[in-house]
Protein backbone atom coordinates (compact mmCIF):
# COMPACT_ATOMS: atom_id res chain seq x y z
CA UNK A 1 0.00 0.00 0.00
CA UNK A 2 1.36 3.42 -0.96
CA UNK A 3 1.87 5.64 2.08
CA UNK A 4 -0.79 8.29 2.40
CA UNK A 5 0.23 11.95 2.57
CA UNK A 6 0.22 13.40 6.08
CA UNK A 7 -2.88 15.54 5.44
CA UNK A 8 -5.08 12.47 4.90
CA UNK A 9 -5.55 11.77 8.60
CA UNK A 10 -8.90 11.28 10.30
CA UNK A 11 -9.98 10.53 13.87
CA UNK A 12 -11.97 7.41 14.73
CA UNK A 13 -13.89 6.75 17.91
CA UNK A 14 -15.39 3.30 17.96
CA UNK A 15 -18.08 3.94 20.56
CA UNK A 16 -19.40 7.05 18.81
CA UNK A 17 -19.52 5.24 15.47
CA UNK A 18 -21.30 2.25 16.98
CA UNK A 19 -23.88 4.47 18.70
CA UNK A 20 -24.95 6.16 15.46
CA UNK A 21 -24.73 2.90 13.49
CA UNK A 22 -27.05 1.25 16.03
CA UNK A 23 -29.69 3.97 15.64
CA UNK A 24 -29.51 3.80 11.84
CA UNK A 25 -29.76 0.01 11.98
CA UNK A 26 -32.84 0.14 14.21
CA UNK A 27 -34.56 2.42 11.70
CA UNK A 28 -33.37 0.39 8.68
CA UNK A 29 -31.63 3.42 7.17
CA UNK A 30 -28.66 3.61 4.84
CA UNK A 31 -26.04 6.34 4.82
CA UNK A 32 -23.73 7.37 2.03
CA UNK A 33 -21.12 7.65 4.78
CA UNK A 34 -21.06 3.86 5.02
CA UNK A 35 -21.93 2.89 1.45
CA UNK A 36 -19.35 5.23 -0.07
CA UNK A 37 -16.74 4.26 2.55
CA UNK A 38 -16.38 7.93 3.40
CA UNK A 39 -13.18 8.81 5.26
CA UNK A 40 -15.07 11.38 7.35
CA UNK A 41 -17.53 8.85 8.80
CA UNK A 42 -15.78 8.78 12.19
CA UNK A 43 -15.83 12.55 12.55
CA UNK A 44 -19.40 12.98 11.35
CA UNK A 45 -20.86 10.15 13.44
CA UNK A 46 -19.01 11.54 16.45
CA UNK A 47 -20.78 14.84 15.85
CA UNK A 48 -24.03 12.89 15.62
CA UNK A 49 -24.52 13.68 11.96
CA UNK A 50 -24.88 11.50 8.88
CA UNK A 51 -25.96 11.78 5.26
CA UNK A 52 -28.98 9.60 4.60
CA UNK A 53 -29.01 7.54 1.44
CA UNK A 54 -32.68 7.03 0.67
CA UNK A 55 -34.10 4.75 -2.04
CA UNK A 56 -31.92 1.79 -1.09
CA UNK A 57 -28.23 0.97 -1.28
CA UNK A 58 -28.01 -0.52 -4.79
CA UNK A 59 -27.29 1.72 -7.78
CA UNK A 60 -28.45 1.18 -11.36
CA UNK A 61 -25.22 2.76 -12.65
CA UNK A 62 -21.61 1.77 -12.26
CA UNK A 63 -19.46 4.89 -12.01
CA UNK A 64 -15.76 4.09 -11.86
CA UNK A 65 -14.98 6.30 -8.85
CA UNK A 66 -17.82 5.24 -6.60
CA UNK A 67 -17.98 2.61 -3.87
CA UNK A 68 -21.77 2.24 -3.91
CA UNK A 69 -22.63 -1.26 -5.11
CA UNK A 70 -24.29 -1.52 -8.53
CA UNK A 71 -27.22 -3.90 -8.86
CA UNK A 72 -30.98 -4.28 -9.00
CA UNK A 73 -32.52 -2.07 -6.33
CA UNK A 74 -35.63 -2.86 -4.34
CA UNK A 75 -38.80 -0.74 -4.56
CA UNK A 76 -38.71 2.34 -2.30
CA UNK A 77 -39.47 1.54 1.36
CA UNK A 78 -42.79 3.25 2.25
CA UNK A 79 -41.67 3.50 5.88
CA UNK A 80 -38.46 5.28 4.98
CA UNK A 81 -39.82 8.88 5.08
CA UNK A 82 -40.99 8.47 8.69
CA UNK A 83 -37.85 6.58 9.67
CA UNK A 84 -35.56 9.30 8.28
CA UNK A 85 -37.60 11.95 10.11
CA UNK A 86 -37.33 9.91 13.32
CA UNK A 87 -33.54 9.67 12.92
CA UNK A 88 -33.30 13.42 12.26
CA UNK A 89 -35.23 14.03 15.46
CA UNK A 90 -33.23 11.58 17.56
CA UNK A 91 -29.89 12.87 16.28
CA UNK A 92 -31.06 16.46 16.74
CA UNK A 93 -29.95 17.50 13.24
CA UNK A 94 -30.38 21.14 12.27
CA UNK A 95 -29.38 20.45 8.66
CA UNK A 96 -30.02 17.19 6.82
CA UNK A 97 -28.49 15.98 3.59
CA UNK A 98 -30.52 13.42 1.65
CA UNK A 99 -28.94 11.54 -1.20
CA UNK A 100 -29.70 8.39 -3.20
CA UNK A 101 -28.21 5.86 -5.54
CA UNK A 102 -29.21 6.57 -9.15
CA UNK A 103 -32.59 4.93 -9.75
CA UNK A 104 -32.91 4.66 -13.52
CA UNK A 105 -35.42 1.84 -12.89
CA UNK A 106 -38.00 4.30 -11.49
CA UNK A 107 -39.86 6.49 -13.98
CA UNK A 108 -39.42 9.56 -11.76
CA UNK A 109 -35.90 8.62 -10.64
CA UNK A 110 -37.18 8.54 -7.05
CA UNK A 111 -38.33 12.19 -7.02
CA UNK A 112 -41.67 11.49 -5.32
CA UNK A 113 -39.89 9.53 -2.60
CA UNK A 114 -37.51 12.45 -2.02
CA UNK A 115 -40.54 14.73 -1.66
CA UNK A 116 -42.16 12.33 0.82
CA UNK A 117 -39.01 12.23 2.96
CA UNK A 118 -38.78 16.02 2.87
CA UNK A 119 -42.40 16.34 3.93
CA UNK A 120 -41.92 13.92 6.82
CA UNK A 121 -38.88 15.89 8.04
CA UNK A 122 -40.76 19.21 7.73
CA UNK A 123 -43.65 17.82 9.71
CA UNK A 124 -41.62 16.28 12.53
CA UNK A 125 -38.67 18.74 12.67
CA UNK A 126 -39.94 22.08 11.33
CA UNK A 127 -36.76 24.02 12.09
CA UNK A 128 -34.45 21.66 10.23
CA UNK A 129 -33.05 22.65 6.84
CA UNK A 130 -32.76 20.07 4.07
CA UNK A 131 -30.29 19.59 1.26
CA UNK A 132 -31.14 17.16 -1.54
CA UNK A 133 -28.10 15.66 -3.25
CA UNK A 134 -29.78 14.18 -6.30
CA UNK A 135 -28.84 12.03 -9.27
CA UNK A 136 -29.34 13.53 -12.72
CA UNK A 137 -32.83 11.89 -12.80
CA UNK A 138 -31.96 11.27 -16.46
CA UNK A 139 -32.61 14.95 -17.05
CA UNK A 140 -36.35 14.35 -16.57
CA UNK A 141 -37.73 17.84 -15.94
CA UNK A 142 -41.04 16.53 -14.54
CA UNK A 143 -39.02 14.68 -11.87
CA UNK A 144 -36.91 17.76 -11.18
CA UNK A 145 -40.12 19.80 -10.81
CA UNK A 146 -41.21 17.44 -8.01
CA UNK A 147 -37.89 17.95 -6.19
CA UNK A 148 -37.98 21.74 -6.59
CA UNK A 149 -41.64 21.88 -5.48
CA UNK A 150 -40.66 20.07 -2.25
CA UNK A 151 -38.59 23.20 -1.47
CA UNK A 152 -35.27 21.94 -0.16
CA UNK A 153 -33.03 24.77 1.05
CA UNK A 154 -30.20 23.45 -1.14
CA UNK A 155 -30.30 21.40 -4.32
CA UNK A 156 -27.02 19.61 -4.91
CA UNK A 157 -26.00 17.62 -7.96
CA UNK A 158 -22.39 16.69 -8.53
CA UNK A 159 -20.61 16.95 -11.88
CA UNK A 160 -17.92 14.81 -10.16
CA UNK A 161 -15.11 15.49 -12.65
CA UNK A 162 -13.99 17.65 -15.57
CA UNK A 163 -15.65 17.33 -18.96
CA UNK A 164 -12.77 15.38 -20.53
CA UNK A 165 -12.89 12.58 -17.92
CA UNK A 166 -16.66 12.03 -17.80
CA UNK A 167 -16.62 8.98 -20.07
CA UNK A 168 -13.90 7.25 -18.06
CA UNK A 169 -15.25 8.16 -14.62
CA UNK A 170 -19.07 8.16 -14.95
CA UNK A 171 -19.82 6.46 -18.27
CA UNK A 172 -23.61 6.35 -17.85
CA UNK A 173 -23.84 10.03 -16.97
CA UNK A 174 -23.28 13.09 -19.08
CA UNK A 175 -21.55 16.39 -18.27
CA UNK A 176 -23.99 18.42 -20.37
CA UNK A 177 -26.99 16.73 -18.75
CA UNK A 178 -25.64 17.44 -15.27
CA UNK A 179 -25.18 21.11 -16.18
CA UNK A 180 -28.71 21.12 -17.59
CA UNK A 181 -30.09 19.71 -14.30
CA UNK A 182 -28.42 22.49 -12.31
CA UNK A 183 -29.49 25.18 -14.79
CA UNK A 184 -33.09 23.95 -14.94
CA UNK A 185 -33.58 23.83 -11.16
CA UNK A 186 -32.10 27.31 -10.67
CA UNK A 187 -34.26 28.76 -13.41
CA UNK A 188 -37.36 27.05 -12.04
CA UNK A 189 -36.78 28.46 -8.55
CA UNK A 190 -34.20 31.28 -8.50
CA UNK A 191 -34.29 31.45 -4.67
CA UNK A 192 -33.13 27.83 -4.45
CA UNK A 193 -29.46 27.52 -3.56
CA UNK A 194 -27.72 25.19 -5.99
CA UNK A 195 -24.55 23.31 -5.28
CA UNK A 196 -22.18 21.01 -7.11
CA UNK A 197 -18.88 19.30 -6.47
CA UNK A 198 -15.99 17.59 -8.15
CA UNK A 199 -12.96 15.51 -7.26
CA UNK A 200 -9.32 16.13 -8.11
CA UNK A 201 -6.78 13.36 -8.53
CA UNK A 202 -8.53 11.54 -11.36
CA UNK A 203 -6.13 12.84 -14.04
CA UNK A 204 -7.53 16.29 -14.76
CA UNK A 205 -5.43 19.33 -15.75
CA UNK A 206 -5.58 22.84 -14.27
CA UNK A 207 -7.05 24.16 -17.53
CA UNK A 208 -9.80 21.54 -17.39
CA UNK A 209 -10.56 22.51 -13.78
CA UNK A 210 -10.86 26.13 -14.82
CA UNK A 211 -13.22 25.16 -17.65
CA UNK A 212 -15.38 23.23 -15.15
CA UNK A 213 -15.54 26.22 -12.80
CA UNK A 214 -16.68 28.46 -15.67
CA UNK A 215 -19.26 25.90 -16.83
CA UNK A 216 -20.91 25.39 -13.44
CA UNK A 217 -20.84 29.09 -12.60
CA UNK A 218 -22.58 29.80 -15.89
CA UNK A 219 -25.54 27.60 -14.89
CA UNK A 220 -25.98 29.56 -11.65
CA UNK A 221 -24.32 27.31 -9.07
CA UNK A 222 -23.95 29.07 -5.69
CA UNK A 223 -21.96 26.56 -3.63
CA UNK A 224 -19.02 24.44 -4.72
CA UNK A 225 -17.17 21.55 -3.08
CA UNK A 226 -13.76 20.32 -4.22
CA UNK A 227 -12.15 17.23 -2.66
CA UNK A 228 -9.46 14.63 -3.20
CA UNK A 229 -10.44 11.47 -5.11
CA UNK A 230 -9.60 8.43 -2.99
CA UNK A 231 -9.62 5.16 -4.88
CA UNK A 232 -12.02 2.74 -3.13
CA UNK A 233 -10.29 -0.40 -4.49
CA UNK A 234 -7.78 -1.46 -7.16
CA UNK A 235 -10.77 -2.15 -9.45
CA UNK A 236 -11.84 1.51 -9.42
CA UNK A 237 -10.53 4.39 -11.56
CA UNK A 238 -6.81 4.75 -10.81
CA UNK A 239 -5.60 7.56 -8.58
CA UNK A 240 -3.53 10.01 -10.64
CA UNK A 241 -2.19 12.18 -7.81
CA UNK A 242 -2.67 13.54 -4.34
CA UNK A 243 -3.30 17.28 -4.57
CA UNK A 244 -1.72 19.21 -1.70
CA UNK A 245 -3.59 21.48 0.73
CA UNK A 246 -1.92 24.38 -1.11
CA UNK A 247 -3.45 23.15 -4.39
CA UNK A 248 -6.89 23.08 -2.76
CA UNK A 249 -6.38 26.61 -1.41
CA UNK A 250 -5.50 27.74 -4.93
CA UNK A 251 -8.65 26.13 -6.38
CA UNK A 252 -10.74 27.78 -3.67
CA UNK A 253 -9.26 31.22 -4.38
CA UNK A 254 -9.75 30.71 -8.12
CA UNK A 255 -13.42 29.73 -7.61
CA UNK A 256 -14.16 32.59 -5.20
CA UNK A 257 -12.55 35.08 -7.60
CA UNK A 258 -14.86 33.82 -10.33
CA UNK A 259 -17.91 34.52 -8.19
CA UNK A 260 -19.09 31.41 -6.31
CA UNK A 261 -20.79 32.32 -3.05
CA UNK A 262 -19.23 29.54 -0.97
CA UNK A 263 -16.41 27.15 -1.77
CA UNK A 264 -15.33 24.18 0.38
CA UNK A 265 -12.01 23.03 -1.06
CA UNK A 266 -9.82 20.68 0.96
CA UNK A 267 -8.41 17.16 0.63
CA UNK A 268 -11.22 15.64 2.70
CA UNK A 269 -14.00 18.02 1.65
CA UNK A 270 -17.02 16.06 0.44
CA UNK A 271 -20.44 17.03 -0.87
CA UNK A 272 -22.14 16.85 2.47
CA UNK A 273 -19.18 17.34 4.82
CA UNK A 274 -20.05 20.25 7.14
CA UNK A 275 -22.78 21.16 4.66
CA UNK A 276 -24.48 23.41 7.22
CA UNK A 277 -21.47 25.75 7.20
CA UNK A 278 -22.00 26.51 3.51
CA UNK A 279 -25.71 27.07 4.06
CA UNK A 280 -25.18 29.36 7.03
CA UNK A 281 -22.73 31.48 5.09
CA UNK A 282 -24.89 32.08 2.06
CA UNK A 283 -28.43 31.90 3.38
CA UNK A 284 -30.14 34.18 5.86
CA UNK A 285 -32.07 31.51 7.72
CA UNK A 286 -33.78 33.80 10.16
CA UNK B 1 -8.29 -3.45 35.59
CA UNK B 2 -6.39 -4.67 32.56
CA UNK B 3 -8.24 -4.40 29.28
CA UNK B 4 -7.21 -5.75 25.90
CA UNK B 5 -7.84 -3.33 23.02
CA UNK B 6 -8.52 -4.79 19.60
CA UNK B 7 -8.50 -3.23 16.14
CA UNK B 8 -12.02 -2.03 15.32
CA UNK B 9 -13.58 -2.84 11.98
CA UNK B 10 -13.40 0.67 10.56
CA UNK B 11 -15.50 -0.13 7.49
CA UNK B 12 -17.70 -3.08 6.71
CA UNK B 13 -15.50 -4.28 3.85
CA UNK B 14 -12.21 -3.73 5.69
CA UNK B 15 -10.00 -6.81 5.54
CA UNK B 16 -6.85 -5.37 7.12
CA UNK B 17 -4.92 -2.22 7.95
CA UNK B 18 -1.30 -1.34 8.59
CA UNK B 19 -0.33 0.03 11.97
CA UNK B 20 1.76 2.98 10.87
CA UNK B 21 2.47 4.77 14.15
CA UNK B 22 2.10 4.51 17.89
CA UNK B 23 1.04 7.83 19.38
CA UNK B 24 1.53 6.73 23.01
CA UNK B 25 4.49 4.95 24.59
CA UNK B 26 4.21 2.04 27.02
CA UNK B 27 3.65 3.41 30.52
CA UNK B 28 2.11 6.64 29.23
CA UNK B 29 -1.26 7.85 30.50
CA UNK B 30 -4.07 8.30 27.99
CA UNK B 31 -7.34 10.21 28.30
CA UNK B 32 -10.62 8.96 26.84
CA UNK B 33 -10.86 10.36 23.29
CA UNK B 34 -7.10 10.77 22.86
CA UNK B 35 -5.61 9.06 19.79
CA UNK B 36 -3.59 5.97 20.66
CA UNK B 37 -2.28 4.72 17.33
CA UNK B 38 -2.62 5.16 13.58
CA UNK B 39 -3.95 2.58 11.13
CA UNK B 40 -3.62 3.05 7.40
CA UNK B 41 -6.50 1.68 5.35
CA UNK B 42 -7.45 1.93 1.66
CA UNK B 43 -8.25 5.62 1.66
CA UNK B 44 -6.76 7.35 4.70
CA UNK B 45 -4.77 7.11 7.93
CA UNK B 46 -7.13 6.64 10.89
CA UNK B 47 -6.16 7.87 14.34
CA UNK B 48 -7.85 5.48 16.72
CA UNK B 49 -9.02 7.08 19.93
CA UNK B 50 -9.01 5.45 23.35
CA UNK B 51 -12.55 4.75 24.52
CA UNK B 52 -11.59 5.20 28.16
CA UNK B 53 -8.80 6.68 30.24
CA UNK B 54 -5.94 4.56 31.53
CA UNK B 55 -2.26 3.76 31.18
CA UNK B 56 -0.94 2.07 28.05
CA UNK B 57 0.53 -1.04 29.65
CA UNK B 58 1.75 -2.84 26.57
CA UNK B 59 1.85 -2.41 22.81
CA UNK B 60 0.97 -5.81 21.31
CA UNK B 61 2.08 -5.00 17.76
CA UNK B 62 4.74 -3.01 16.00
CA UNK B 63 4.71 -0.24 13.45
CA UNK B 64 4.46 -1.82 10.00
CA UNK B 65 2.36 -4.80 11.15
CA UNK B 66 -0.65 -5.65 9.00
CA UNK B 67 -3.64 -6.34 11.21
CA UNK B 68 -7.10 -7.76 10.67
CA UNK B 69 -10.15 -6.31 12.44
CA UNK B 70 -10.35 -7.83 15.90
CA UNK B 71 -6.58 -8.30 16.22
CA UNK B 72 -5.20 -7.50 19.70
CA UNK B 73 -3.42 -4.13 19.62
CA UNK B 74 -2.70 -3.06 23.20
CA UNK B 75 -3.23 -3.68 26.89
CA UNK B 76 -4.73 -0.71 28.74
CA UNK B 77 -4.72 -0.48 32.54
CA UNK B 78 -7.93 1.27 33.53
CA UNK B 79 -9.12 2.38 36.94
Amino acid sequence: MERKPKWLRVRYNQEAVEEVARLLGELKLNTVCKEANCPNLGECYRKHTATFMILGSRCTRNCRFCNVIPGHPLPPDPEEPENVAAAVERLGLRHVVLTCPTRDDLTDGGAAHFAAVLEAIRSRCPGTTVETLISDMQGNTAALDVIVAARPEVLNHNVETVRALQGAVRPQADYRRSLDVLRYCKKKEPALLTKTGFMVGLGETEEQIEELLDDVLAVGVDILTIGQYLQPSPEHHPLARYASPEDFARYRDMALAKGFRHVASAPLARSSYRAWEALEEVHDLH
Amino acid sequence: MEKQLTLPRLREEMSSGVLCAWLKEEGEAVEAGEPLYEIETDKVVNQIEASEAGVLKRQLCEEGDELAPGAPVALLETE
